[in-house]
């Protein structure tokens, strides 16, 4: 309550110092007096009381309420930290060339869809379906690419996400876009859960010294880790054993989930081969990503000079019923009195 | 001129005032001229002018037998006008002109038949500027028209009515207590009480505007004419019987009071009718 006070303010705050003259109606009445030889004369009654108090409290409110409209009273926006249930969710994105393939591997024609516009079309249903989830978006081919930072306003992120299945360009350079996908956690709240969401048709090969920098982020922010692969037919899976030598440069996919599984932070890797796999796998990790979270609510500035006006208004209704409802006692009279008057103007005659 | 054409106000005070100055009213004295009230002895009343002859030849004692007549003598009327604040109402017709008329009519009508007529303001004291003299001259009419439209009411109280009281000492007197009273009840009995040596007639001065003439619906903003402040009544058809009614309890316990003390109070509203007031005091 007193939080809510402290954020009311005004345009023109001197005009406040009118505020004193809101009592004047203590003071003086606009309804013409009527003057009587005993105010005695008149039986008490409760309701005329009442009628007089609210005539006043009119007054006062008419003149209270202009003068607070006039001054211009808002309350301020702020920002309010809230805790919700959701998470924060880094999605990293390849726009390499290969993304623009058909999960078989060949440029999309007629009914087909690329395995972008797939993960497009399964990510924006993700977002947005929890309230309170935060996500950033980095798009990476051979340099990481900061689409949108990290924010609670899902439209936004749904945009971002739209946009995902333009042409990509160029190769996998998924060092880079890990350690920019980390970036976007802010240091918030210890408690806050964390998830770094991969989306990739590929690996590379991870630079042994970036891979030091890489495991340092990794444990200071402890984010949940899911790489969801989409595996082109044919192309070998993570978990397959090369042939030949088993260098990273021969199988990065397995090199990379032995990397990932190497980082202690709780991780699981999905390999979709088609759409439905991915909103299988988008699904699952929907359903882990269940914790508290703080999120902050933006509440604009209002504008409370309608109030002012509409309570001012409300106190003139008042005092303008009470205007016509006066009654005069004279002239009210006359009725009673005609006989009697019409007999001084025959006396004259 | 309206006071030529005015019919006079009569009136017959109650009982029979001593003094042995002519005048109107029938007197407590005997006297030479006037109207035949008994026959007694001529030892009883020496005067050979009026020895009634045939009631001395009937007497079978051979007395001598003397008519004696009724004395008429004056008597001395006074005004005692309220000029508290409250006579500034104005409704149906002014309170203070009503007074004034009622003042000047009396006035008129007193000195025309030889009666001294006097007038005293009070409010919260006795007004020496409002008063005058008991006097038969005829310019005591235009004195009193004068002396009232000049006064200012602004006291809000009438206890100026009991000094008043005091300096009407002596003989009874007729006395006219103009006032609307709206006094609290223990002064209007300790006034009353303090006249009741003389012939006392209350009249109220009333308006319709104060009770009938009220209206049925309407907002009213009452402001005292004596301070006592402000006051919003939200008039209707139930609060109007009521107040009414508190009106009717008021006059009656007027009412009450001034016939314990003397006459009945004479309502004077709306117009200064001398006619009604000659009926009425005839009445009572």
């Amino acid at each position: 309550m007193t939080d809510a006070l402290v954020r009311l303010s005004a345009d023109h705050p001197l005009l406040l110092w009118l505020l004193p003259l809101a009592l004047l109606p203590l003071l003086a009445s606009a309804q013409r007096a009527t003057p009587v030889a005993s105010i005695a004369a008149g039986p008490p009654d409760g309701l005329s009381r009442a009628v007089g108090v609210v005539v006043r409290l009119g007054g006062i409110l008419a003149l209270a309420g202009l003068i607070l409209a006039l001054s211009g009273p808002y309350r301020r926006g702020e920002t309010l930290t809230r805790t919700g249930i959701g998470a924060q969710v880094s999605i990293l994105i390849d726009r390499s060339g290969s993304m623009n393939e058909t999960f078989a591997g060949r440029q999309p024609s007629g009914a087909e869809e690329s395995k972008a516009a797939a993960s497009r079309r399964l990510l924006a249903a993700f977002v947005g379906s929890r309230t309170h989830d935060q996500f950033a978006v980095t798009a990476f081919s051979t340099a990481p690419m900061l689409v949108v930072p990290m924010t609670d306003r899902h439209d936004a992120v749904r945009a971002a996400i739209a946009a995902i299945d333009r042409p990509g360009l160029d190769y996998t350079n998924i060092a880079r876009g890990l350690a920019m996908g980390l970036s976007q956690f802010a240091a918030a709240s210890p408690s806050t859960s964390r998830a770094l969401l991969l989306v990739s048709d590929g690996a590379a090969v991870i630079d042994p010294r970036v891979q030091e920098t890489l495991r340092a982020a990794f444990t200071r922010l402890r984010p949940n880790l899911y790489w969801l692969f989409l595996r082109t037919k044919g192309s070998p899976s993570i978990s397959d054993r090369p042939q030949g030598e088993d260098t990273p440069q021969a199988a990065p996919e397995r090199h990379l989930d032995l990397f990932f599984k190497s980082l202690r932070t709780p991780y699981r890797a999905f390999e979709a081969e088609g759409a439905e796999a991915v909103a299988d796998a988008i699904t699952q990790i929907e359903r882990l990503e269940r914790d508290p979270i703080p999120y902050t609510e933006q509440r604009p500035r209002r504008d409370l000079a309608g109030f002012a006006y509409g309570m001012a208004l409300i106190g003139l209704l008042i005092l303008v019923l009470a205007k016509l409802g006066e009654a005069d006692l004279r002239r009210t009279g006359s009725s009673d009195a005609a006989p009697n008057r019409s007999l001084p103007v025959r006396l004259a005659a | 001129m309206r006071e030529s054409r005015q019919p006079d106000i009569v009136y017959r005070p109650r009982g029979r005032p001593p003094g042995t100055r002519p005048g109107a009213h029938r007197g407590r004295e005997s006297g030479g001229l006037g109207t035949f009230r008994d026959q007694v002895p001529f030892l009883r009343l020496p005067d050979a002018r009026r020895i009634d002859v045939r009631a001395t030849l009937r007497d079978p004692f051979e007395g001598t037998v003397v008519r004696r007549f009724e004395a008429r003598t004056p008597i001395e009327v006074w005004a005692l006008v309220d000029l508290s604040a409250s006579m500034r109402f104005s409704g149906e017709a002014d309170r203070g002109v009503l007074a004034s008329d009622f003042c000047r009519g009396l006035a008129a009508s007193a000195t025309r038949i030889g009666d001294p007529f006097g007038l005293i303001g009070c409010d919260g004291a006795m007004r020496e500027d409002v008063f005058l003299p008991a006097s038969r001259a005829r310019s005591q009419v235009a004195a009193v028209s004068r002396r009232l439209a000049d006064a200012a009411c602004t006291g809000d109280r009438a206890d100026g009515f009991l000094a008043a009281a005091r300096r009407l000492t002596g003989r009874p007197k007729m006395v006219f207590l103009v006032s609307d009273f709206r006094w609290p009840e223990p002064l209007i009995a300790e006034v009353f009480a303090a006249l009741s040596l003389h012939d006392l007639v209350p009249v109220v001065l009333g308006d319709t505007a104060e009770a009938e003439g009220l209206p049925e619906w309407g907002l009213l903003e009452l402001d005292d004419l004596e301070g006592a402040g402000r006051r919003v009544v939200f008039m209707r058809p139930a609060l109007r019987r009521r107040w009414i009614a508190r009106e009717a309890a008021r006059a009656e316990s007027l009412r009450r009071i001034a016939t314990a003390h003397g006459r009945p109070p004479f309502r004077l509203a709306g117009r200064f009718d001398p006619d009604a007031v000659s009926r009425h005091l005839l009445g009572t």
